[in-house]
């Protein structure tokens, strides 16, 4: 049973998400509030272990929460649900390329995932902001690393592993 | 000249294992493997794939490994690739998954969790921003944005049932326009 949950969440991660790596994020934040398959503090571990490891992020953090919910298994139905929908969109638009990008609901249809996807990530963004307003230090480097990055962005691992660093140096 | 299926899953282990940071450097890799080396995919074609596979949803990294698996060798060909392009990244996660359980109380691991944590969430301000301004800002795009906001932080209906909803109100509203404007 848990595994059709699985398959079907991430089935629509897959096709509802948009925007890169992090877009998913907003959808493993509602399951973990609904089912309860890992905690928030584990969701924030799986997405640092999913953008140090090899492997598009998106896809790295189906494969970890697949794991955490039910093992090898799960991480694999999970992982592969969610590329499922790239397949079957890649085939039609492949068929029917030049027609696809003028068609009239295509276009409405991606004008208006954008703004919603942008609602999504906001909202996720104040969802983990939250416990950080108890945690000074966590406060401090935060508001350091969007200094850093507000101007000229880099790569995200850039960032990343700056902050794990300065997580390490700080119990030292 | 047509590759073979064990040759292009093979290639696509090489791109997933290398593959590191946003989906934003698969282009790069994409257009060394299959274009400079092998010549199989002219660089006009990635640039075009690499367009559709952001502006189609799902993983952007995952919609261009279908376009080329699919261009090459038709469905199996995107299956194979999608195998090969999850292979090394897949047990990765689980070696340092399992690895990370051991070490989980360790202190200096907890240090680093937490402020690979803290990281996560200033990438993900980072990235709500990019999608912000690489928008087309149009009073629509504002009206969506907010409605969006209040129905998932204040209504907490889910980020799929959002969608669904305003994807259909989108589209409903944006034929009425339309009818109305073929009318006049």
């Amino acid at each position: 049973m848990i595994y059709l949950l699985l398959i079907y969440e991430f089935f629509m991660i897959g096709l509802f998400s948009f925007g890169g790596g992090y877009a998913t994020i907003p959808f493993l934040y509602h399951i973990s509030e609904i089912y309860g398959w890992y905690s928030l503090d584990e969701l924030t571990q799986m997405v640092a272990v999913a953008s140090i490891t090899p492997g598009p992020v998106g896809i790295n953090t189906a494969t970890y929460a697949g794991l955490k919910t039910s093992g090898i298994l799960g991480s694999l139905l999970a992982t592969t649900s969610e590329m499922i929908p790239s397949f079957i969109l890649v085939i039609i638009v492949s068929k029917i390329l030049n027609k696809f990008s003028e068609n009239f609901y295509v276009k409405v249809l991606l004008e208006t995932l954008k703004p919603i996807g942008c609602a999504l990530l906001a909202s996720v963004a104040v969802g983990l902001l939250k416990p950080t307003l108890y945690d000074y230090k966590a406060m401090i480097l935060l508001g350091i690393l969007i200094l850093l990055s507000w101007r000229s962005k880099k790569d995200p691992l850039y960032y990343l592993l700056i902050s794990g660093i300065v997580g390490i140096l700080l119990r030292l | 000249m047509k590759i073979s299926l064990l040759k292009l899953f093979l290639i696509f282990i090489k791109i997933g294992a290398i593959l590191l940071g946003g989906g934003y450097v698969i282009l790069p890799i994409m257009q060394s493997e299959f274009s400079e080396k092998r010549k199989l995919v002219t660089q006009e074609e990635l640039v075009n794939y690499f367009a559709l596979s952001q502006s189609l949803p799902g993983i952007i990294a995952a919609n261009m490994t279908m376009f080329i698996g699919y261009k090459l060798r038709g469905k199996f060909g995107a299956l194979s690739a999608m195998f090969g392009v999850i292979f090394v990244p897949f047990w990765c996660i689980v070696l340092l998954a399992s690895v990370l359980g051991k070490f989980v109380n360790n202190t200096y691991v907890q240090g680093a969790l937490w402020g690979v944590g803290v990281g996560v969430v200033a990438m993900i301000i980072l990235t709500t921003r990019e999608i912000w301004q690489k928008s087309n800002r149009t009073l629509y795009f504002y009206i969506i944005f907010l409605l969006s906001l209040i129905s998932i932080l204040i209504m907490k209906i889910s980020p799929i049932q959002t969608i669904i909803l305003f994807s259909i109100s989108g589209i409903l509203f944006k034929s009425f326009q339309r009818k109305r404007g073929i009318n006049k």
